[in-house]
This record gives structure tokens, C-alpha cells and sequence, in this order.
């Protein structure tokens, strides 16, 4: 089976508002697979913005790298597409069922991750890369989220633990572990010695969380 | 709407810090609301924190005030805040519904540029609410649906904040992150 690398929204929108796409088509040759997105993804990325005046221009040029394949939808069959949907509602389901105020349950996610998460399930390919803060400390540390949650909202949580191993398969990079590759690999056109730090700071400032501890612990890898 | 008697009490405190202009007061008071429309991301206590939260923008900013039609726009802002008081008061959470409503007509009945900032201000507040809730442990993706704006917006402002940083958002050491990429890239 052929190589995949699963992308949300977030990661594509970073490296667009980064002006950096061209080192997202580098890494795909080096990669030697696919770097796939859901329809959803599809949507936030390219359809939504080229209605935004303001993101056009990254639209277009996401646009330009889904036209040339650089990133794609999966090639799924009828029976897959079914099956992806199902999947989805029921990640979705379990996840926004998995802490509960004394009230209601808390809706965490969105069924663009949630597909995210579904496509990678259906190809069996566990790695995606996710930007965004809830469903990598979802995947990799649910106990955190239901800290954050009882600090954030001032109430108790209560945590239904059962739902936890649901997610932890996953295997969950960020825009940023791609730079650092990236830098490794000796893709940046400039080559300057502070390139791999303004890459790093210039997708956090775009919306990967990454703490400033761990960018400095990257430069010093 | 479960959260009837705290948005009615809030609203209260708008009104009274609206007396005195009291733009941190108000600031401050859509910011309590936040925590609910984190739980339960009911539209109309979403749209009371956006519209809180503008009327502190619009009050803090003393140029707005030398806009044409600005006393007109201010008079019918509050009065519209009143109006949803009364309407809570009542119980008539239809009327409160028709009152966030006429709070977007407020706006969209301005002409020139003062109908150019409000809207700009608004959209800003969306904006800063959604990086508010995402702050709160909520998806970026279901964040933005909930405020209406695109994760574009969303990521370009929480990427500005100090959200990355928080420790319980670190939920791996670093360096078995990278082996997990340069494994994928191998």
C-alpha cells in the first residue's frame, strides 16, 4: 500500500499564510507518498477562502497544489466514502461524549477533525498532521484536556475514561515537526543559519501550537 | 436557554457600567460569559458575549464618538440592551431572540463609515471570542463554526496569543515528536 500523510485544515492554512507552500511540494517528493486531505479539509482550504478577499490569494495557491496533485482527496471507494462517513459521526459522537459538566457534555470537536481522524482509520495510515490544540491533546493525552477544562471553565468534569483508548493510535505531527524536516533535509532555499527559528516562530504565529520551550528545544536538536 | 438568569444578570451590570462608561467593567463582564458559551455554544449567549464586548470596543474608542449619527446609534444600542433585559425579565425569550436580532439591524440601518467600523468592530470581537473559546479547550474547527468565522481568522489571531504555551498543550517531549516525523519521512 502506498505511503500516506493525513493533513487537517491547519497545517495547509499555516504554511499558505507563511507564504511557504513550495516547501510543502518539496517535502511531498521526498515523502515518496501521498499527502492526503478529506473533503472537508478541501473545503475549509480552498472553497471557503476563495470567497474571502482577504485569504484569496492562499486559496489560489492551495488551489494550484490540489490542481497539481501536490495534495489530494483520498481515492476512495463507494463502500469507503460510506464507510468514512459513519466513521466520522461516530468520532465525532465519541468524542463530544467524553467530559461532561454536571449539566451537559462538552462538544469538543467538529466533523472536519473528526474526518481527519476517520480517513487515517479507513487507510490505516496513523499518521495526520494537526495544528490545532484540542484533538492532538485529545489523541495523546485526553487527562489534559479534562485539566484545561476544569481550570478553563471553573466546574468539575467528569470524564468518561472508557472513550480514551479510542484515540490513541493516533500518531499526531504539526506544521512544525514538517519545517524541521524540512530544514534537515536542506529544502529552504535560504540558507541562512536562522531560517529553521523564523520558520518555527512564523508557523506559531499563524495558529500551530507550539510552546516557545519546544521551539527552542527544536533549534537545538 | 438554560443560562436565562445569569445573561439577564450580566446584562444588569452592562447596564449599569453603561452609566458610566465604564468600558473595562463591561469588557470584563463579557468575558464571565465566555465560560458558558464555551459548555453550552447556545447562539444567543454567543451573540450577547460579541455584543458586550463591541459595546466595550465602541465605548473605549473616542473617536467613533465624533461620527455622524454616533448619539443616535448609542441611544438605540442601549435602549436595546434594556430592551433584552425586560425581555428576560418576562420570560419571553422569543422577544429577547427578535431584541439580539434588531441589535444587527441597529447596525445595519447605519450609513458611511461609522456602519464601516461597527462592523469592523464586531467582526473583531468574533474573532477574539473564538480565540477565547478555542483558549477554553474547544476545537479550532468547532470554534469557528460557532462564531461564524473562518479558521483562517481564527489561527492568524490565537496564533498571536499566548495559547501554544500553555503546559497541559504539551502532551509529548519534543524529541519523540520529531523521531515520530523523520520515522514518517524515513
Amino acid at each position: 500500500m502506498k505511503k500516506s500523510l493525513i493533513f487537517d485544515a491547519g497545517p495547509l492554512i499555516n504554511f499558505a499564510m507563511n507564504g511557504s507552500l513550495h516547501i510543502l511540494e518539496k517535502l511531498k517528493k521526498e515523502f515518496n507518498g501521498d499527502f492526503l486531505i478529506t473533503k472537508e479539509v478541501k473545503k475549509e482550504i480552498i472553497d471557503t477562502p476563495l470567497g474571502i478577499k482577504r485569504f484569496e490569494l492562499e486559496a489560489l495557491q492551495l488551489k494550484s497544489l490540489y490542481d497539481r496533485g501536490i495534495i489530494k482527496l483520498a481515492d476512495l471507494t463507494p463502500q469507503q466514502v460510506n464507510e468514512l462517513r459513519k466513521k466520522r459521526d461516530k468520532i465525532t459522537n465519541i468524542a463530544n461524549t467524553t467530559f461532561k459538566t454536571k449539566k451537559r457534555y462538552v462538544h469538543l470537536i467538529d466533523k472536519g477533525e473528526s474526518a481527519v481522524l476517520a480517513l487515517s482509520s479507513i487507510l490505516k495510515s496513523q499518521n495526520i498532521v494537526i495544528d490545532e490544540r484540542t484533538t492532538r491533546i485529545l489523541c495523546e493525552n485526553p487527562e489534559n484536556l479534562k485539566k484545561l477544562f476544569e481550570k478553563k471553565l471553573h466546574t468539575s468534569i467528569t470524564a468518561n475514561k472508557k472513550n480514551y483508548s479510542y484515540f490513541k493510535d493516533y500518531k499526531v505531527i504539526r506544521s512544525t515537526e514538517l519545517a524541521y524536516i524540512a530544514y534537515k533535509k536542506g529544502l529552504f532555499d535560504i540558507k541562512d543559519p536562522r531560517i529553521l527559528e523564523a520558520a518555527l516562530y512564523g508557523l506559531k504565529y499563524k495558529g500551530c501550537s507550539i510552546s516557545e520551550a519546544e521551539i527552542e528545544e527544536v533549534k537545538n536538536s | 436557554m438554560e443560562e436565562k438568569e445569569h445573561i439577564l444578570k450580566v446584562l444588569k451590570k452592562v447596564k449599569q457600567a453603561l452609566e458610566t462608561k465604564n468600558y473595562i467593567k463591561i469588557k470584563h463582564l463579557s468575558n464571565k460569559i465566555i465560560h458558558n458559551a464555551s459548555i453550552h455554544q447556545d447562539p444567543d449567549v454567543i451573540a450577547i458575549t460579541v455584543i458586550i464586548y463591541s459595546l466595550s470596543k465602541l465605548i473605549e474608542r473616542e473617536s467613533y464618538k465624533e461620527e455622524e449619527n454616533w448619539d443616535k446609534f448609542y441611544k438605540n444600542y442601549f435602549q436595546n440592551i434594556n430592551n433584552m433585559i425586560i425581555s428576560l425579565e418576562k420570560n419571553n425569550i422569543e422577544k429577547f431572540r427578535n431584541e439580539v436580532d434588531a441589535n444587527r439591524k441597529i447596525i445595519n440601518k447605519l450609513s458611511g463609515d461609522l456602519k464601516n467600523y461597527i462592523k469592523q468592530v464586531f467582526r473583531r470581537a468574533k474573532i477574539n471570542k473564538a480565540s477565547r473559546i478555542y483558549e477554553h479547550g474547544i476545537s479550532m474547527e468547532k470554534t469557528a463554526k460557532i462564531l461564524g468565522i473562518s479558521i483562517w481568522e481564527l489561527a492568524e489571531y490565537s496564533g498571536k496569543t499566548r495559547i501554544g504555551d500553555v503546559n497541559l498543550g504539551v502532551t509529548m517531549p519534543i524529541r519523540q515528536r520529531i523521531k515520530q516525523a523523520e520515522e514518517i519521512f524515513q
